[in-house]
């Protein structure tokens, strides 16, 4: 899967408009990124990249390129 | 999975109970933000709750779903000899409240009650634990009573200031109470179980003070969302379909699934890794939060409880601390699931509440 389509799901996630992110946006300064959002997170990477998503993980994510590369 | 089977034990009656009082998500938190409620709203579905009073307890709730379901069949409670009450917000920590319900409700001492320490999961146990000392025993009529008043003890958290009042928990949660009525009988439909239990997540959702290992400190439950999110969208959509092969039925053969109504993100993901359909699944959080051992009974009493026709054949299944999970393979006859039933009375045993003076 490209960058672009692992935006593109991300965005999708935190119903977002295309190009509202990038690998340098910051989590914490997103509205989107919080409790709930981070619940779909692990969905999305247990469906689309068959990834067990824990609590410890998810703390280390400070940018969306940080759960870009966790996806692979 | 431990799997069970009933051709023998029918519901004759379901009933839910819960205060009169229903409170909008808007007036649970002080200064409301309509963006963060629209949010709330959305990803759990909740959009209000029912409140117990502070005097109000599960056991009240049950009692009077209790006895509607035994006036609706005309069943003596002297006849009823057993009673097994799911909660974990009893009357006292001893003795069992169930002991104090038979008394309440006109049972005879020819009778077996207990009380059973779960929470999401309950409703499913309890089902499994009377059919099984039904068939095995020779109890004609069984109540199994469910509840548990969690969102009062979310209220009093955030007044001893454990728990803000903006936290997603201490809005999640409601108060409600269940009763069903069981009849052994000749012929019934087929009643098919799986249960599961995993204790290496105990510390998922845990109350660790107030008991033998920790008695003093403050007597509040904390749960670890992302642990128990990581657990329901795993191991309950396995039992089910588990269940489901080892009886030889599909999605297709119910009317509908009936989960644990833990939130809406939990519950969609829950049903469609099952394979059932948005269709199929059925919410009540909406009007009532998360019950727990309650919430599977507001959902069939929310869809089926002003509906007298015809039967539903229902997947059910409830999972939560513990680790508990566990699956039911059901069909109910609609006119057996009563209306809602709203109740602020309470009992009165005697005791005085405690003050402590300086």
């Amino acid at each position: 899967m490209s960058e672009k389509e692992k935006l593109a799901l991300l965005e999708d996630m935190f119903e977002l408009d295309e190009g509202d992110l990038s690998a340098d946006t910051v989590l914490d300064e997103l509205d989107e990124w919080d409790s709930m959002s981070k619940l779909s997170l692990i969905v999305l990477m247990s469906d689309e990249f068959e990834k067990k998503l824990t609590g410890d993980t998810i703390m280390t994510f400070k940018t969306v390129g940080d759960i870009l590369n966790y996806m692979g | 999975m431990i799997k069970s089977s009933f051709n023998n034990i029918k519901v004759k009656a379901l009933v839910t109970a819960v205060p009169s009082k229903w409170t909008p998500v808007e007036e649970f938190i002080n200064e409301p933000d309509e963006k963060n409620i629209a949010k709330f709203k959305k990803s759990t579905g909740v959009e209000g709750r029912y409140d117990a009073s502070n005097k109000q307890t599960t056991a009240d709730l049950c009692y009077a779903a209790a006895m509607s379901a035994v006036k609706h069949d005309g069943v003596d409670p002297a006849d009823i000899g057993l009673l097994v009450f799911v909660t974990q917000t009893p009357d006292y920590i001893e003795p069992a409240t169930a002991c104090v319900l038979q008394n309440r409700l006109g049972m005879s001492d020819d009778c077996m009650a207990f009380d059973v320490n779960l929470g999401c999961s309950g409703l499913m146990y309890g089902i499994n634990i009377v059919s099984g000392i039904m068939e095995s025993s020779n109890v004609k009529y069984a109540l199994l009573m469910a509840g548990d008043t969690t969102g009062k003890n979310q209220r009093r958290y955030i007044e001893k200031g454990w728990v803000d009042r903006e936290d997603n928990e201490a809005k999640l949660f409601g108060d409600a109470g269940c009763a069903m009525l069981f009849e052994k009988t000749g012929v019934a439909p087929p009643l098919d179980m799986a249960m599961r239990t995993d204790g290496s997540g105990f510390k998922a959702v845990i109350k660790p003070w107030g008991g033998e290992r920790h008695f003093e400190g403050p007597q509040m439950s904390y749960m670890n969302g992302i642990d128990v999110f990581n657990f329901a969208i795993e191991k309950p959509p396995a039992l089910i379909k588990e269940l489901m092969r080892d009886i030889g039925t599909k999605p297709e053969d119910y009317d509908c699934i009936i989960l644990h109504q833990a939130n809406k993100l939990i519950m969609k993901n829950v049903a469609r890794r099952a394979g059932f359909s948005s269709k199929q699944n059925l919410l009540s959080i909406d009007k009532f939060g998360n019950t727990s051992s309650t919430s599977i009974a507001t959902a069939l009493t929310k869809h089926y409880g002003d509906d007298n026709d015809g039967s539903v054949k229902a997947m059910l299944c409830g999972f939560g601390i513990g680790l508990s999970w566990g699956a039911v393979s059901i069909e109910l006859e609609k006119s057996d699931i009563l209306p809602l039933l709203m109740t602020d009375e309470y009992f009165d045993d005697g005791y005085e509440d405690h003050i402590e003076h300086a």
